[in-house]
């Protein structure tokens, strides 16, 4: 066809996430600009088939159906599940390819083989969230993580940071099946369905989509396109049958009174994130002042260098470094260890300039005052410098703790379970992202609104004390 | 006592004090005048034992130390920086203690001095100064007068061989009240010694037992009070005195 017609074809904008998305849909390896995979190819295929042209909008996994109805695009392609929850606010197409789902486990692992034994043994199990098989697992009451992709399932299990992982066949074979340290549990099990989703609006969309997959079927099209990535299987001929497919529909509902307990689980988890970040980063902020202000060379340049390093590089980054980097040279720490140090060796850069501002406000002649009074350093230190110091730097401590409280939402990029990880997961999961939102808006300011009060108290009670430094003004 | 010999220092090529001797026995006031930037507040850290000099030596009672010790943080520099009280010009009271606090704050921790004794002794000083009635306040909440009175009680408590002043009379009330001359007359009869820097020499006149005038870097000229002012030697005294005259 020449580019003409191309043009002059209506075009469908097609929604699926590209990010660890193999072999659904991924940036091609050999020509990063371009995308490659089964649901690439399939929408393509459909879209010619309709009269179409295809058109990929990459967007988030977690989100997608937010951003269906959005309209950010036209229908979702990504190997999408029909599900009971979703099936009140979208239309599905009829199936395009029957999936199974294949827990994995370590090569070592002796006690795992099936879903069952996860349950017995008090393993965890990780998988996408979000998807049929994150529904099946909270259904059944697992100790379930969820990742925003199959890669940082699979590593995680490879390090030892959760016990197996559950997954489409599909993303399985291309992540999991040619890995040395990984082998499957069992065979696959569970048949569901990838189907294309569409607005609820969009009835005659629906009912064109369904024709043309219908052609797909029929011409072997799409016999040819997972032929293509290996995964024909023999399940696949029930496609063909007149009446559709026994799909299992795996269904989320929010309960409410389990939702709270969730969210509640994981505000603690958030209290345990900041605390322990804010220890770290208090203690460590001191030498790291101290040596920044007083050192010899090389060390007033590794203190600058540190400081200036955590200042300057977000701390998303540095959390995703220590938890995906960190495991290359053999140190493994689970997600929330690594959130706690994480958060804290990035605020220590902060706290030691605080300390450092605080100390120079005080005036050399205080210490000298000391001096003369015949107290020897530490004692001038703990009566005199510290008490003047600490009433400086306590009012922009405060700030950074609240401030890190919220930070503490960076761990979801780590698979830590806290708030903001519990909200976008309980939300998508349910499409109830105001409820949810208000609930946890309110867990939010319940812990850091007394801990403001509580800091603004003790403020007022050293600022009766006086802060007045009393005199500024060289003397000679 | 004091007595500083050959008193040098210099900060990198810049000449702050210049071969200073001096003599003072206990019981007397001497009031150092001269010009501001000639190094009279220098002298006064030096024999705080606060600045570390390049020459000489000073000597407060049975204690001295030596320009190699100036710089250290030997037991003897320790020792030497207690034979003195200092009163500085901005006063510098800290400022998260209470006037009581500021008082007993050395005797308790340095001289562990139960603290209801140290508290009995600041409020008999303050009473003396008649502001017992601040005891309880916070620095910031007084005058610049009642300030000084605090640091000077603050320097008296801890009971120093030598009480060190610097430039009293810019503290906002004037210090001229009689309760804070008698103070320190007072302090140095009790076999005390005081040195006094100001550049006021109207402030020293009736007061000070001694004056010494303080050219650019070096002293001049030292003598009774009576003697320095009514017949003073060199030029550059006799210049500085008749200007303060009209001051």
């Amino acid at each position: 066809m020449n580019s003409l017609t191309a043009f002059a074809r209506p075009v469908l904008r097609w929604g699926g996430d590209p990010s660890g998305g193999a072999p659904y849909v991924f940036a091609d390896p050999s020509d990063p600009q371009t995308y490659t995979g089964f649901d690439y190819e399939f929408a393509e295929a459909l879209a010619d088939k309709m009269g179409m042209q295809a058109q990929f909008v990459p967007t988030d996994w977690e989100s997608i159906v937010s951003s269906l109805k959005r309209k950010e695009f036209n229908v979702i392609i990504n190997g999408f599940e029909p599900t009971g929850d979703r099936a009140r606010e979208m239309l599905f197409s009829k199936p395009y390819y029957l999936f199974r789902l294949q827990l994995t486990v370590r090569k070592s692992d002796g006690t795992i083989t099936s879903l069952e034994d996860c349950k017995k043994y008090g393993k965890s199990v990780g998988t996408l969230v979000n998807c049929a098989a994150s529904r099946l697992l909270e259904e059944g009451k697992y100790r379930v993580k969820g990742y925003q992709d199959p890669v940082g399932a699979y590593e995680d299990l490879e390090l030892g940071r959760v016990d197996a992982v559950l997954m489409d066949v599909a993303g399985e074979m291309f992540y999991a099946r040619s890995n040395p340290k990984l082998k499957p549990a069992g065979k696959p099990f569970q048949t569901g369905a990838y189907v294309v989703g569409i607005r609820k609006a969009d009835a005659s969309l629906k009912a064109d989509i369904d024709k043309a997959i219908d052609e797909l079927i029929n011409d072997g099209t799409i016999e040819k396109i997972f032929r293509k990535w290996n995964l024909w299987d023999d399940e696949q001929v029930k496609l063909r049958t007149a009446t559709p497919p026994a799909i299992e529909i795996t269904t989320t509902k929010l309960n409410w009174s389990e939702g709270l307990i969730k969210l509640f689980k994981a505000a603690m988890i958030t209290v345990l994130l900041a605390f322990g970040a804010m220890f770290i980063a208090v203690i460590l902020g001191i030498p790291l002042a101290v040596g920044q202000s007083n050192g010899g060379p090389l060390i007033r340049a590794l203190c600058t260098t540190y400081i200036e390093f955590f200042r300057g590089t977000p701390v998303l980054v540095q959390l995703l470094f220590l938890y995906f980097g960190l495991p290359v040279i053999g140190i493994t720490l689970p997600g929330w260890l690594t959130a706690i140090v994480g958060l804290g060796l990035n605020y220590a850069a902060y706290e030691s300039q605080i300390y450092r501002t605080a100390f120079q406000a005080i005036p050399e002649r205080q210490w000298q005052v000391a001096y003369s009074l015949g107290m020897r350093p530490i004692l001038a230190f703990r009566r005199i410098i510290f008490p003047q110091a600490f009433r400086i730097a306590l009012p922009p401590m405060t700030n950074d703790f609240v401030a890190l409280f919220k930070d503490t939402s960076t761990a979801f990029a780590i698979a830590v379970w806290e708030l903001a990880t519990a909200y976008r997961e309980l939300a998508n999961a349910t499409q109830s992202y105001l409820g949810i939102g208000i609930v946890v808006c309110c867990y939010y300011l319940a812990m850091s609104l007394p801990l403001a009060h509580y800091a603004h108290r003790l403020e007022r009670k050293l600022q009766r004390k006086s802060t007045g430094i009393l005199s500024s003004g060289a003397e000679k | 006592m004091i007595t500083i010999k050959g008193l040098s220092k210099a900060v990198q090529s810049t000449t702050l004090i210049e071969n200073i001797n001096l003599d003072l026995e206990p019981g007397k006031i001497l009031g150092i005048i001269g010009p501001s930037g000639n190094g009279k507040t220098t002298l006064l850290l030096c024999l705080a034992g606060l600045l570390p000099f390049e020459k000489g030596r000073i000597t407060i009672g049975d204690r001295s130390i030596a320009a190699e010790e100036s710089n250290t943080d030997k037991e003897s520099l320790w020792a030497f920086r207690k034979k003195s009280g200092i009163v500085f010009q901005h006063l510098h009271l800290f400022p998260h203690l209470t006037v009581l606090g500021n008082i007993i704050e050395a005797p308790v921790h340095v001289n562990k001095i139960p603290k209801a004794d140290a508290e009995r002794e600041a409020r008999r000083l303050l009473k003396k100064l008649e502001i017992e009635q601040h005891m309880n306040k916070f620095p910031e909440e007084l005058s610049g007068g009642e300030q000084q009175r605090v640091a000077i009680l603050r320097a008296i408590a801890m009971n120093p061989e030598v009480l060190l002043l610097d430039e009293p009379t810019s503290a906002l009330d004037p210090i001229r009240s009689g309760d804070v001359r008698n103070l320190i007359r007072e302090f140095a009869n009790s076999g005390h010694t005081v040195v006094i820097v100001s550049h006021s020499v109207r402030f020293l006149r009736g007061m000070a037992d001694y004056l010494a005038f303080m050219g650019k870097s070096e002293l001049i000229e030292m003598d009774t009070a009576d003697t320095l002012m009514a017949n003073p030697k060199d030029p550059r005294t006799r210049e500085f005195l008749r200007f303060s005259e009209v001051n």
